[in-house]
């Protein structure tokens, strides 16, 4: 989206026909005031990114469960050593609240008790794709970027792979792997492998039937 | 799984590839009006509802605002009694749109409107100026006018000095469309009263001198 240089706002619309809509960006204390006002109702499920309220796809049952496994191994593997929090805010910059599938935080919990996490405060984000897997890319992972959030993961459920996204430049993320098998070590705990199948769970069997 | 959204008030809009992955939050009429009452939208901010997204208007050029001036005078003289002449006021297309047109002529009686914002079959006439370029790029807003039934647009683009005549809605888009650089342009509504395009464009800046 080409951005319009009028603060607060930005240019919107159809590429197509040449032509702009300049969208008013709302900041995170107009998406607040929204929520207070009884605009965004309580239940809703949005997130604010670069100033517009989207919606959250609905979670399915394989988003579902990889988010689990994602807890369970992760909860067992650092606990203590980082703080896991599901499907929560974190503060970007002040027009981008996204609440993303997984996150693993520095510690102690009480940093958190008075602001959402900032960008220096994330070790990881994981985002779960189900149907959500090119929005996901093409819209989340460039604020994460541009945030500077050292490590992403999108775990493609569909296709039983995991995007690993490190070393944040620009809108980009330098260092791209997929993995589909073996392991994965986050950045921020070297020592420790982590099974892709602990993530993804078994992969469907295809044996016959007992015959 | 679809892509588009069952959840009440959002949507996915068309547009480019990037767009059409994101599912934005619509807000309809009255949450745009609470956003004004609670202070997130400041009473000076110009801006409309358009599909269900706030969006800012850009500020009025000198040119721009004379060009209304002079529709505004235009139409008052020649319609007075038989419609009112709404200047860059609110015009409810329906419960996701509220656009703010620079001269809109709607049906009298005046009292009609103590009650609620005209509705597209209170409008006999919309009327935007562009001037800047970003304005001349009309495009997005006059599918919002054609999906509401509004019978007649006129876009009168100052520089080019040319008025565009949208009549006959018919989908997103408006089947009989004319562009009218001299001579007079008559609203579907007051079939007697032609209008001098110099009357809305102005006077043409005049060439200099020739050297005798």
């Amino acid at each position: 989206m080409r951005r319009s240089a009028v603060a607060g706002s930005e240019q919107a619309g159809d590429a197509g026909q040449g032509a702009l809509l300049t969208r008013r960006r709302f900041n995170v204390d107009e998406y607040y005031a929204m929520a207070r006002a009884g605009i965004l109702a309580e239940d809703e499920r949005v997130e604010l990114l670069d100033g517009e309220v989207v919606v959250m796809t609905p979670i399915g049952i394989r988003h579902a469960d990889c988010v689990r496994r994602l807890i369970d191994t992760f909860s067992r593997r650092f606990a203590r050593r980082a703080i896991l929090q599901v499907q929560n805010p974190v503060r970007l910059d002040g027009y981008s609240e996204p609440e993303p599938d997984v996150a693993l935080l520095r510690p102690p919990l009480d940093r958190y008790a008075g602001a959402h996490p900032k960008p220096e405060d994330v070790l990881l984000i994981v985002e779960v794709a189900d149907t959500s897997l090119t929005g996901d890319r093409a819209l989340k992972l460039p604020r994460y970027a541009v945030a500077g959030i050292a490590e992403v993961w999108i775990v493609n459920v569909e296709e039983r792979e995991v995007e690993v996204y490190r070393q944040p430049s620009g809108t980009r993320y330098a260092d791209v792997q997929h993995l589909r098998e073996g392991s994965v070590t986050l950045l921020a705990f070297p020592g420790e492998a982590i099974d892709i199948e602990d993530i993804l769970g078994p992969a469907p069997s295809d044996s016959p039937g007992d015959i | 799984m679809s892509t588009r959204s069952a959840v009440a008030g959002s949507d996915q809009p068309g547009g480019t590839e990037q767009e059409a992955l994101l599912t934005r939050r619509r807000f309809n009429v009255d949450e745009y009006y609470a956003m004004a009452r609670a202070g997130i939208l400041a009473e000076d901010e110009r801006v409309e509802l358009l599909d269900g997204e706030v969006v800012v208007m850009t500020p009025i050029g000198i040119r721009h605002q004379a060009c209304v001036d002079r529709l505004t005078d235009a139409f008052s003289r020649r319609c007075t009694d038989r419609a009112v002449v709404r200047v860059q006021g609110p015009v409810r297309l329906d419960e996701y749109a509220e656009p703010e047109p620079d001269v809109a002529l709607l049906r009298r009686p005046l009292e009609r409107y103590d009650v609620a914002h005209p509705a597209p079959e209170d409008v006999l006439l919309v009327v935007e100026v562009a001037d800047t370029s970003l304005e001349r790029d009309g495009g997005p807003k006059l599918s919002f006018y054609a999906s509401a039934g509004i019978v007649e647009v006129w876009i009168v683009n100052v520089q080019a000095r040319e008025i565009e005549v949208y009549r006959q809605p018919s989908g997103t888009r408006y089947a009989d469309v004319q562009h009218l650089r001299e001579g007079s342009v008559t609203p579907l509504a007051f079939p007697g009263e032609a209008i001098d395009i110099e009357d809305i464009l102005g006077p043409a800046p005049s060439d200099p001198p020739a050297d005798v």
